[in-house]
């Protein structure tokens, strides 16, 4: 059944010649912002900025492909080499125009739902400054769900290659057209800040089968509440998204066929299954340890939803690094559990066998084992190797996509990267 | 502890131990900032000084040093902590100098700047707000 549920994407062999491109242009605008930042001081309102990850990945076993997060449309299974995960480039302009007023704009090529790396504009806003502890911003701006989640595709600012699967892959939502506001407050001999923030999507996600999944107009809201005391921070945060409309392809035709028969079980059975129109909650809290060469990250969030279709689930990951000179070695562990709800039977076997399919489309029940170690060559650049074992169940399928008949639920794959920031 | 780091000190090029202190032009609103006051400015947290007013940090030709004393991090990880700020949109890093002299001058020409310099370098168009203790 999982099968019929997988992404229309063309196959097409040439995401390496994508891959290839996206290098290039990164080598090229850091050429160009090497320049352009040599030249800064005539125009000391213009800063230029780039980071990019060029990424190689091989997927030891494993017989599903393993994808960065719910935005890539497919990845490399068992056996299989690829660079299309993790590797992508963003560049990003700030214009201080006064000593109130930014703007900044930022776009990133990387692989995206429709399996190609076209540049997409991730963050463009004003920024409002009315006092030396509060910031206001409109426009596009990235999603402040988890703690760190508005930098997930920087590698150089993360110790992984990629931020924990397990943890952030069930959130493909990068950015939404709204607005934020934060402010930051002395509370005893630290500092609280608060945010919120309101908008809508403009995000495609890939879907099994069909086109993509088209979330734009979702309203999505929330908040968080940072507290950073010395080498400490907390967070607490929480989001909502309301969908605006349902899936399209084979969600779309269970809902159909539970249309036309009749009788409660399958009426009260197609309200369950509804997305459109209904909300999922994120709860999210974390802390982190920073002081000298040792960090500790630990990070749990609850998923809530309306929609049966959506399993709620509670994911987290533990990740440590301790700097040795240009090295450091680091060590994880994350992990997600789902819980799918059982609906009332439709006395229609066969309907009833649709249903629990499709609801298990967003199952997950895994952890996962990350070893790495992160080489700071240079400044502005690193090179990582990592290796992360993935041990989960047959039915664990969310954060992949093109399971195969005897897909296990576990996965080894091999990484190495090169990141870098200017 | 004292003893430790002589030793250390011992093994260490003389540059890498400088006597740096924080600065501010003679006109600033405060006399003195706590350490945990500067890591709040220097780290893009809140920018502005205990009394209120905004203020501008910039970085010098110690800054390595200068981090490894005020937040004890090495250089790769203030850039990638930095890489997080920017490109989330959140703030910019502190301007930067290559030169103590270009620090001096412009503390000595902005009431909202700081920075830091040897002490030996001082002049009397700037104070200091901060030792930066070994």
């Amino acid at each position: 059944m999982h099968r019929c549920l997988r992404p229309n994407v063309n196959h097409s062999e040439n995401y390496r010649e994508a891959l290839g491109n996206a290098l290039v242009i990164a080598l090229v605008l850091s050429a160009l912002i090497s320049q352009a930042a040599a030249a800064d001081d005539s125009l000391p309102g213009l800063k230029l900025h780039a980071f990019g990850t060029g990424a190689l990945n091989y997927v030891a076993s494993g017989n599903a492909d393993f994808v960065r997060d719910l935005s890539q449309p497919d990845g490399a299974r068992g056996g299989q080499w690829t660079g299309k995960i993790d590797s992508l480039v963003g560049g990003q302009v700030n214009i201080q125009l006064s000593e109130h007023f930014e703007i900044v704009g930022q776009a990133v090529s990387r692989h995206r739902f429709d399996d190609s790396f076209t540049p997409e504009l991730t963050w463009a806003f004003l920024k409002y400054s009315p006092l030396t502890n509060l910031d206001i911003r409109g426009g596009r701006i990235g999603t402040d769900f988890y703690m760190r989640s508005d930098s997930r595709l920087v590698g150089y600012s993360n110790l992984t290659i990629r931020p924990s699967v397990d943890y952030y892959g069930g959130l493909p939502h990068q950015y939404i057209d709204g607005m934020d506001g934060a402010m930051t407050f002395e509370l005893g001999e630290g500092l609280l800040r608060s945010k919120v923030f309101a908008g809508i999507s403009p995000e495609k996600f890939p879907l099994e089968n069909s086109e993509p999944w088209n979330i734009s107009g979702s309203r999505v809201f929330g908040g968080s509440l940072d507290y950073q005391w010395r080498s400490w921070q907390f967070r607490f945060g929480y989001a909502e998204i309301h969908h605006e409309r349902d899936l399209p392809g084979s969600f779309a035709q269970l809902m159909t066929v539970l249309s036309t028969v009749p009788g409660t079980a399958s009426q009260a059975a197609l309200n369950a299954l509804r997305v459109g129109e209904t909300a999922s909650q994120h709860y999210s809290m974390g802390v982190i340890y920073d002081e000298g060469p040792l960090q500790v990250q630990l990070m749990v969030s609850g998923v809530t939803s309306d929609s049966a279709f959506f399993q709620d689930a509670v994911c987290g990951y533990f990740l440590t690094g301790y700097r040795i000179g240009e090295f450091t070695p680091f060590a994880g562990l994350s992990w997600s559990k789902s819980t799918p709800d059982t609906l009332q039977s439709t006395r229609v076997p066969a309907l009833d066998a649709a249903i629990v399919n499709t609801i298990g489309r967003t199952e997950t029940n895994q952890h996962t084992f990350t070893l790495g170690v992160r080489w700071d060559f240079h400044p502005g650049m690193d090179l990582k190797l990592q290796w992360d074992a993935i041990q989960g169940d047959t039915n664990s399928l969310y954060n992949y996509r093109w399971e195969q008949a005897d897909w296990d639920g576990r996965m080894q794959v091999l990484n190495m990267a090169f990141d870098f920031a200017f | 502890m004292k003893i430790a780091l002589l030793l250390v000190s011992l093994f260490l090029p003389i540059s890498a131990l400088a006597d740096l202190v924080l600065i501010a032009h003679i006109h600033a609103p405060v006399d003195r900032i706590s350490r945990d006051e500067a890591i709040n400015i220097y780290m893009g947290r809140l920018r502005r000084f205990p009394s209120g007013e905004s203020v501008q940090p910039v970085d010098g030709p110690a800054k390595a040093q200068f981090y490894r004393l005020l937040v004890n991090k090495e250089l790769a990880d203030i850039n990638a902590y930095w890489a997080r700020l920017v490109f989330s949109g959140r703030t910019s890093p502190p301007r930067s100098f290559e030169q103590n002299q270009a620090v001096l001058d412009y503390v000595s020409a902005n009431p909202d700047a700081i920075g830091y310099v040897e002490r030996t370098e001082l002049n009397a168009k700037v104070k200091v707000i901060l030792d930066m203790e070994h």
